[in-house]
């Protein structure tokens, strides 16, 4: 597994390489936003670590034009913690952002979760810890036991699911579930997270908010198979 | 629904507006009557009395008892205002005391007598204006009024009683009236009252009375004052009914016109117009043509009078310039839509020239053209305007056409001998064109006339003799005389329309100058002084310029480039003006006795200032000139706006650059202190945070980043660059979002939530609440000991939110409970750790939400934190079916 780490503090470089490489990745290192995306181009990694306050180019702009040739998972790693530059982030194509100063094994774990979205299919059958979704079938079972959802309710879980680990921004999730023309109905997602929270409540999976972002499917045991 | 039976919505819009300005204004209650003596101020003073009872605040303002014992009663136990002493040419006059009554600012004033006309050296010239300006700052007025007052009734009242009624009130102040009361009665009761000696009479003569209260007279009077408040509610009923969109059968798109003069006539066409309108109820125009005839002083004074007139009855005055009344009449009926033409009727015209009436008529097409009667002004100036005084100059002018006219004759008579008598008939006609050159009409006719005559006289055989031999002499004499009439006159015409285009070339050219040196002039205190200089030359007259401050209120000192300096009794007009955006001061009904006449300079939005100007001490002011101050005032302002404009896209502009600027440093110092403690805290987790030395260091790592954080969000509340980006919440997502940021600091204290089943979603800014409820999670997990519980409680009270985060800690010492919000404020014994920053962000981010933020020590112990944020809007979830 490769990790490529776009990243112009020498420092953070070297301590970030430590702890990736005692995770068995395989660290390429970039100093400024040009030279990185020339690394994601020939090294072709698995996961990119990606700063924004970059010498040469905006790390936003860095992602909106990585994200042109490559869905590599990407996480953002910055002092801003404005929520409008996260979202902007998002938005962009980020899978998930942590602030500095950062904890590692947070860093390690979120680097873990987005990996694993990595290869999932739209036709197969979606699973995370205990709950199974079958697309064919708009269908969803909860340990074994079916659960009952409503359409929309479908419709949002399989969203989170999909992405699951990962921020899905409240604009995304009206688009896929509403359609384009609900961007701003952001109270019908609120009713809905609420409902779906309430039939998850006790599987150990959550859904998390992060305010003015949007949600995030959580649990300490995540994976997708193929059915 | 038929869309022609729908209330215009501009309609509906004007008097939407109509009522908001009409709420914050006071009320105008008429009582109105036929004539004196039917107990307008006794109805006046009892509706008063059982105001007094309902406990409102009443003041008699100003009341005319005449004596009557029966009036004076009901005065009794009433607050009176003291009149206001005025000395005028030895007499002191009691006069209506206005400033008194705006300092007592009392609920409900009562002035008696609409209609006077208030003693010189007041603020007004009339006492309706007082009442206008009482109704404008919010009082009410009741106040009495005779309907042969009403200025749009004056004629008609002249006609019956003969009469001419001097103290008048524009209708317009009818329309502004919240209520009129007619108090009605019948002529035989008055006229018994009248015997029985209860009506005051006045100091008028017996005889005018006698005639005035003739039975024949009061009935009409009585009909008219009927009539006219049968039509003001009928006008009241048509405003109802449009506004509850009951269909109205008249939507008149009608619009009336009247031409004007300087004619005697001209104010009883004005009048009768306007209650032709007001009867139609659509809007009416008062044109002026200005041709190219100079106007004497009378005339000038009489059109000022009547365009005057026509401002205040409510017309809009157009002036137009062009040499053919009826046509220039009639392009501005077809540019403004105008339906009807008002003329008078003509009354002697030569049999050879066409009426102004029947010129319009021809012409007139789809127009209605309305000839009526209209009666001349009182006054003396029906006849002085006949027979202007004759000027020196113009006897000048007579004696040079004499002794030139001999002239002539005597030198060709030397030369006849040579010429023939033919050639002295072109030298005189020669000398009447350059004589209309220079004269003026009369002369230069009677130079044509004594041309001829001298002509015939010497030189046509038999000379000496008027007898004219010849058939072709006559023929001769007869060409001669009607060539030299006419070239003289037309000459003379000729040069008059040359003066008047000079002359309005003179003032555009004056506008342009003065708006071109003010505009482009690169310091702008020097632009307004040519500007003004400018006007002085042009008016020959001295200005003053009030500028505007930048906090919109009126510069106490006139602009260094004024020519004259106000003098200190001159303020007051100066902030009335300014305050009310209307010309004011010398020649107009406002304080009249002030130094200037000064002009607001008001743009289409803002009030720029005021301008002033003082003529020479013996012109007065007349419409023309007033109109030209008008426009020097109108440029002047947009000029000033200009400036301000300038200026406030330049402060903007700096406060972009600043908060730019503010914003990079914020950045490259969040990220200057961020990335040594990520790189310090990425090194420390890398070590396992194994020993007591590294455990410490991890601490004090963690310690900072909190005061870097809280220092940058301090500095972020400071600037003001904090704007609520309002979004629908859950709040339990956001207390359990506040509950994950504070972390392990919370694991220690037990937290219970207690929300409402029912709580909607509210709208507010997720992150704000969240950091605020987080950073009192924090707070209260470091102030009290582990192991005690901490309570979050919500609710909604109507629209305003209130959330609550109680612990059971020591609670707050005495007297800290606003302290604690300050920066760096720390209780004594509280432990070390904290920023001192947690609560005062709280505090700023509640406020940036327009929300507030309490502490207290809740009964029981422990201290409570209560945020209250009002007006946040809910969305109940709709009932879903799972």
């Amino acid at each position: 597994m490769t990790a490529l780490l776009i990243d112009d503090e020498i420092q953070i470089r070297r301590l970030l390489r430590i702890a990736l490489e005692g995770k068995g990745y395989n660290v390429r290192e970039a100093e400024n936003g040009v030279l990185g995306l020339q690394g994601a181009a020939y090294h072709k990694p698995n996961v990119v670590l990606l700063d924004l306050g970059l010498p040469d180019l905006d790390g936003v702009e860095v992602l909106r034009r990585l994200r042109e040739f490559s869905d590599v998972p990407v996480l953002v790693l910055s002092v801003r913690n404005q929520e409008s530059t996260k979202l902007a982030a998002f938005e962009a194509g980020a899978d998930d952002y942590v602030t500095k100063p950062f904890s590692t094994a947070e860093l390690l774990a979120r680097l873990a979760a987005i990996q694993r979205r990595q290869g999932a299919d739209e036709n197969a059958n979606l699973a995370c810890g205990g709950l199974v979704l079958d697309p064919a079938h708009h269908a969803a079972s909860l340990d074994g036991h079916a659960l009952k959802l409503t359409p929309t309710e479908y419709a949002l879980l399989a969203q989170l699911v999909c992405h699951a680990g990962k921020v899905v921004t409240i604009k995304q999730l009206l688009r896929a579930v509403w359609g384009p023309q609900s961007e701003d109905q952001s109270h019908y997602l609120r009713v809905y997270a609420n409902h779906l929270r309430k039939k998850l409540e006790g599987s150990g999976i959550s859904i998390k908010n992060e305010p003015g972002i949007g949600y995030r499917l959580e649990l300490s045991e995540c994976s997708n198979s193929r059915e | 629904m038929n869309d022609d039976n729908r209330p215009d919505p501009d309609d509906l819009l004007v008097e939407l507006q109509r009522d908001e300005v009409k709420s914050k204004q006071g009320r105008l209650f008429i009582f109105l009557g036929m004539c004196p003596g039917v107990g307008k101020t006794y109805a006046m003073l009892q509706a008063a009395r059982q105001r007094v009872a309902e406990g409102v605040d009443v003041l008699a303002g100003v009341i005319e008892t005449h004596g009557r014992a029966e009036t004076a009663a009901l005065l009794e136990g009433m607050r009176v205002l003291p009149r206001r002493q005025l000395e005028h040419r030895g007499f002191t006059l009691d006069e209506f005391d206005i400033d008194a009554v705006l300092v007592k600012k009392p609920r409900l004033v009562l002035v008696d007598e609409l209609a006077h006309t208030n003693a010189p050296g007041s603020r007004h010239s009339k006492r309706y204006q007082d009442v206008l300006e009482l109704i404008e700052s919010g009082i009410d007025v009741y106040t009495t009024l005779n309907v042969q007052h009403i200025e749009s009734q004056v004629d008609i009242v002249r006609q019956i009683s003969g009469v001419a009624v001097t103290e008048t009130v524009p209708d317009s102040i009818l329309d502004l009236a919240h209520e009129i009361q007619l108090i009605d009665l019948s002529v035989e009761k008055l006229l018994e009252r009248m015997a029985d000696g209860k009506v005051y009479l006045g100091e008028r003569a017996e005889l005018a009375i006698s005639n005035f209260f003739k039975e024949g007279n009061l009935t009409a009077l009585r009909e008219l004052a009927l009539r006219f408040t049968a039509e003001q509610v009928d006008r009241d009923l048509e405003d109802i009914r449009r506004l509850k969109r009951v269909s109205s059968p008249w939507k008149t798109n009608a619009r009336l016109m009247v031409g004007v003069g300087p004619s005697p006539y001209a104010e009883s066409l004005i009048r009768w117009t306007r209650r032709a309108a007001a009867r139609l109820n659509c809007p009416w125009l008062v044109v002026w043509v200005e041709s190219s005839r100079v106007l004497t002083a009378t005339e000038q004074e009489r059109l000022t009078r009547s365009l005057g007139l026509a401002r205040k009855l409510g017309g809009e005055v157009v002036s137009v310039t062009g040499e053919n009344v009826s046509i220039a009449l009639l392009q501005v009926a077809r540019e403004r839509n105008v339906t009807q033409i008002v003329v008078g009727k003509p009354d002697k015209q030569p049999f050879w020239r066409k009426s102004l009436a029947d010129q319009l008529i021809l012409g007139s097409g789809d127009i209605d053209v309305c000839v009526v009667r209209p009666l001349a002004a009182p006054g003396k100036d029906t006849v002085s305007s006949l027979r202007e005084p004759v000027s020196a100059s113009t006897i000048a002018e007579f004696s040079w056409v004499l002794v030139s006219v001999f002239t002539i004759a005597s030198l060709c008579w030397s030369l006849v001998g040579y010429t023939g008598y033919m050639f002295v008939a072109l030298v005189f006609l020669l000398a009447v064109v350059l004589a209309a050159l220079r004269l003026s009409r009369g002369p230069v006719l009677a130079m044509a006339t004594l041309s001829a005559v001298c002509w015939n006289f010497f030189f046509i055989p038999p000379i000496f003799t008027f007898h004219i031999g010849k058939p072709e002499d006559w023929i001769m004499f007869g060409m001669f005389f009607i060539v030299a009439l006419s070239m003289g006159s037309l000459t003379h015409r000729l040069r008059l329309r040359e003066m008047a285009e000079r002359r309005r070339a003179r003032l555009t050219d004056a506008l342009l100058r003065m708006t071109q040196s003010a505009a482009l002039s690169a310091e702008r205190e020097k632009g307004l002084e040519t500007a003004l200089r400018v006007i002085d030359e042009t008016l020959h007259a001295r200005t003053a310029l009030v500028v505007r401050r930048a906090d919109r209120s009126l510069d106490t000192q006139a602009h260094p480039a004024s020519s004259f300096d106000p003098p200190a009794k001159e303020w007051g007009v100066v902030a009335w003006t300014h305050n009310h955006k209307q010309t004011a001061g010398r020649d107009t009904d406002t304080l009249p006795d002030s130094f200037a006449t000064w002009f607001p300079l008001q743009t289409a939005t803002s009030m720029m200032g005021v301008l002033g100007v003082r003529l020479e001490e013996e012109t007065r002011l007349d419409f023309t000139t007033r109109e030209t101050i008008a426009a020097f005032a109108l440029q002047l302002a947009l000029v000033l706006e200009k400036e301000h404009f300038i200026q406030a896209i330049h402060q903007a502009e700096i406060l972009t650059k600043s908060e730019n600027l503010r914003r990079a440093l914020l950045d490259n110092v969040s990220h200057e202190l961020k990335t040594p403690l990520a790189v310090i805290q990425a090194a420390l987790d890398g070590t396992g945070r194994e020993g007591p030395f590294l455990g410490e260091m991890a601490t004090a790592a963690g310690r900072l980043q909190r005061v870097v954080d809280g220092l940058l969000e301090m500095n972020r509340l400071e600037s003001g660059a904090l704007h609520p980006s309002l979004d629908w919440c859950d709040l339990h997502e956001i207390i359990a979002t506040a509950r994950d940021a504070v972390g392990t600091a919370l694991q220690t204290h037990p937290v219970s939530i207690h929300l409402p089943d029912d709580l909607p979603l509210v709208r507010l800014d997720p992150v704000l609440f969240a950091q605020c409820l987080a950073n009192l999670l924090h707070n209260g997990a470091a102030h009290t000991p582990p192991g005690t519980p901490i309570k979050i409680s919500a609710g909604l009270d109507g629209s305003n939110l209130h959330l609550a985060v109680r612990d059971h800690g020591p609670g707050l010492p005495p007297g800290a409970e606003i302290r604690v919000f300050e920066k760096f404020f720390r209780a004594e014994n509280t432990p070390t750790g904290g920023t001192g920053l947690g609560l005062a962000i709280v505090r700023g981010l509640v406020r940036a939400m327009d929300g507030e933020v309490v502490a207290r020590n809740a009964p029981g112990g422990g201290a409570e934190f209560a945020i209250s944020l009002p007006g946040v809007e809910t969305f109940h979830e709709p009932a879903v079916t799972p």
